[in-house]
């Protein structure tokens, strides 16, 4: 895909939405492998304004994804794991000044992997995308970062700045890829009681359109300590292997006092997702989105937001539909298209590094 | 009743009478229910109003324990929860108090904090003791008529007089007895749910429980199903489920901030520091999330005490504790939900028809 960035501004001076890059883009076709609109988009770049591009490394099960945002969004946060790796979310505090973000970064290799958010800023430095400053436009590209270092060897094999900056360049309106890719590519699951027992995760999108208009999307990097549960069930979907190769069930396990690895556990895990919405919110307002949305979280991970996993959330609200939307049911659907997007991460997973993926257990 | 012989003590009769109808109402069974007091050194009491249905219920701690909170919903009511950040010094809490009445309900804690001082009990500070009390509330004035009716401190010192460590009494009860669920269509579709409470405890001695006083906008699911067990309801009577409501964008009442608000406690016999015991409380949450749907909301003011009372020396990793803390949390929620009687003309999930 080719695209071409247009720096825009705002038609009417003074409204308070940033100058920002209008993009034309021309599809190729051959590496889509298959027509535009011949699906519907039931991911994240439904939402008008959001794009979304993966890089996935070569040489080790890795990646990184970039959530792009023409013109800006209002964004916020909700940050309840224990052991997270983020940048720019001091700026997400509804009490601190900048009301807009330009981009967003989920990306695997730990903290090293933070570097992957300065090659998207890069790139939207390049194309004139940023915060208005007097000297130049800056971009705000908050990030977080899972660890996945174990997986497939070469933990010094990590995404840096070119992975952030091929994914921005990759970023189009199509539907998401899901699956082992990007920031989902050495994702893992169900580690209770260790590697050897855990399955593949990886990154899921979901969303909804309301007759109304509004729309609610997610994506979500899921690389979580615990079990992945469908709530509609409350069957397992992946998670810890017992020996037999069958679920061992985390609910049970920590039920039943059985002896785990958890006393000498390292932080190998975290969680990472962005929603969205085409509602137009106060920073204060889409900070409750998040905060909602990671009930989505507790919904289809057993256990979560333990001390080692790094669960972060960000929202984002890009105002383009001007209907009148309560937060609560904005925040409610957003919990549920997070709950959605982790059991399509599992779902749409393969096998890589060693590690099983959902759909490679024996039926 | 121990319920009553407990009341003995304090001046009015009527809180017996109060505590004695509640037991009726509530057709509680009388076994030994695991709940908060499976904790070695906690105590619990209701006292709940006759006059409307409302009350508090309060934790007391034998000695004292390690507290924190999570406090993540929208429209709290909290007393004592800027003490329980990690940052600041105070280390010790000697009883949590739960409450109806809104806002006017903070006034329990103060009945509570009286009886602490004349059995002796707080934070040592010179020549006295101040007893450290944290407190949460929530909104019940739209149930039973006259709104005017609250607890009081009066509330507070019976509850905490009443407090034993014998089986906790749930239902239309305390904190719980005004409490109502899925009011995502006004709370005339609402149900009625209470305070529950449940326990876990592992072989090698751990043991982690909840206390919780459901008043949720949200309906209440199963999680071991996905099933709803009481929320809105249909002009049918039967359960409309909040879930399919909002997904189909179905027409619906914005949640009123300061009419809900779901608050409890998870306690735990193991040995945490202030920082653990908070990220306790912030696990705990879960079980909110799993149990309450919509949970968080801006019209909630969801808020959850966690403490650690260090009387058992084992070795117990956070994650464990805190997800029992969830699982057992969860439990609780569902438990207020179907131990709950029909109040004010609100029917509980055991009025449903089958």
């Amino acid at each position: 895909m080719i695209c071409v960035a247009q720096p825009f501004r705002a038609a009417r001076a003074g409204v308070g939405r940033p100058e920002g890059l209008r993009y034309t883009c021309l599809f190729a076709l051959a590496t889509l492998g298959f027509a535009p609109g011949a699906a519907a988009n039931d991911t994240i770049t439904l939402i008008h304004g959001i794009r979304v591009g993966h890089h996935t490394l070569a040489e080790r099960p890795t990646g990184c994804t970039v959530i792009l945002v023409d013109n800006g969004a209002v964004a916020g946060i909700a940050q309840r794991g224990a052991a997270p790796g983020t940048r720019e979310t001091d700026l997400l505090q509804s009490t601190n000044a900048a009301e807009r973000v330009n981009g967003i970064v989920l990306s695997g290799g730990s903290a090293f992997g933070l570097d992957a958010a300065n090659g998207a800023a890069r790139w939207l430095d390049e194309r004139r995308a940023g915060i208005a400053t007097p000297d130049a436009r800056v971009p705000i590209v908050p990030a977080a970062v899972l660890i996945d270092l174990w997986v497939g060897g070469k933990p010094r094999v990590r995404p840096n700045a070119d992975c952030g900056y091929r994914a921005a360049a990759h970023a189009s309106r199509r539907p998401v890829v899901e699956g082992s890719v990007g920031a989902g590519a050495g994702a893992t699951v169900g580690k209770l009681l260790g590697r050897d027992h855990a399955m593949k995760g990886g990154i899921g999108s979901a969303s909804i359109t309301l007759p109304n208009g509004l729309q609610v999307a997610a994506i979500v990097a899921v690389n979580a300590l615990g079990d992945v549960v469908d709530p509609h069930s409350g069957a397992i979907v992946a998670g810890a292997r017992a020996d037999a190769g069958t679920f061992a069930d985390a609910r049970r396990l920590l039920r039943s006092g059985a002896s785990t690895v958890l006393s000498a556990l390292p932080a190998e895990n975290t969680t990472i997702a962005v929603v969205a919405t085409n509602a137009r919110l106060t920073k204060t307002s889409v900070t409750r989105i998040a905060q909602m949305a990671d009930a989505g979280f507790a919904r289809a991970i057993v256990p979560v937001h333990t001390i080692a996993d790094g669960d972060t959330v960000f929202a984002l609200a890009t105002g383009t539909w001007r209907g009148t939307a309560d937060v609560t049911a904005i925040g409610a659907a957003a919990a549920d298209q997070v709950a959605a997007a982790i059991v399509r991460a599992v779902r749409q997973a393969t096998s890589a590094g060693g590690v099983v993926a959902a759909r490679d257990l024996p039926q | 009743m121990r319920y009553c012989s407990a009341m003995k003590r304090s001046a009015l009769s009527l809180a017996c009478i109060a505590a004695a109808g509640a037991a009726l109402a509530a057709q509680s069974p009388s076994h030994a229910s695991s709940g908060l007091t499976a904790v070695e050194g906690i105590k619990v009491g209701h006292h709940t109003l006759a006059e409307r249905p409302t009350g508090c219920t309060v934790i007391l701690v034998d000695g004292d324990a390690v507290g924190g909170v999570s406090q993540r919903g929208g429209a709290p009511g909290t007393r004592e929860t800027d003490l329980l950040n990690p940052l600041n010094m105070v280390d010790k809490v000697n009883a949590v108090v739960l409450s109806g009445g809104s806002a006017f309900g903070l006034e329990a804690a103060t009945g509570t904090v009286r009886w602490l001082e004349e059995h002796n009990i707080g934070w040592p500070a010179g020549p006295s003791k101040v007893p450290i009390v944290p407190a949460a509330i929530l909104f019940d004035l739209g149930v039973g008529g006259n709104p005017k009716i609250r607890p009081t401190a009066d509330c507070g010192y019976k509850a905490a007089d009443a407090a034993t460590a014998g089986p906790v009494q749930e239902g239309t009860v305390g904190a719980g007895a005004g409490a109502t669920v899925g009011k995502l269509d006004g709370p005339n579709k609402s149900m009625k749910s209470g305070l529950g409470t449940a326990s876990i405890s592992l072989p090698n001695g751990l043991v982690v429980a909840a206390i919780v006083a459901v008043n949720a906008v949200g309906d209440i699911i199963d999680p071991a199903n996905g099933q709803v067990v009481a929320g809105v309801r249909n002009p049918d009577g039967t359960l409309a489920d909040a879930r399919k409501i909002l997904r189909a964008g179905g027409t619906m009442q914005r949640p009123r901030a300061g009419e809900n608000t779901t608050i409890g406690l998870v306690a735990t016999n193991a040995r945490l520091g202030k920082a653990l015991a908070t990220r306790m409380a912030l696990m705990a949450d879960d079980g909110y999330a799993r149990a309450i749907s919509p949970s968080h909301t801006n019209g909630d003011g969801d808020t959850i005490f966690s403490l650690a009372t260090g009387r058992w020396d084992g070795n117990a990793d956070i994650t464990t504790i805190g997800a029992l803390a969830a699982e057992a949390m969860a439990d609780a929620v569902v438990r207020a939900a179907t131990q709950a009687t029909g109040a004010a003309g609100i029917p509980a999930a055991r009025d449903l028809k089958r």
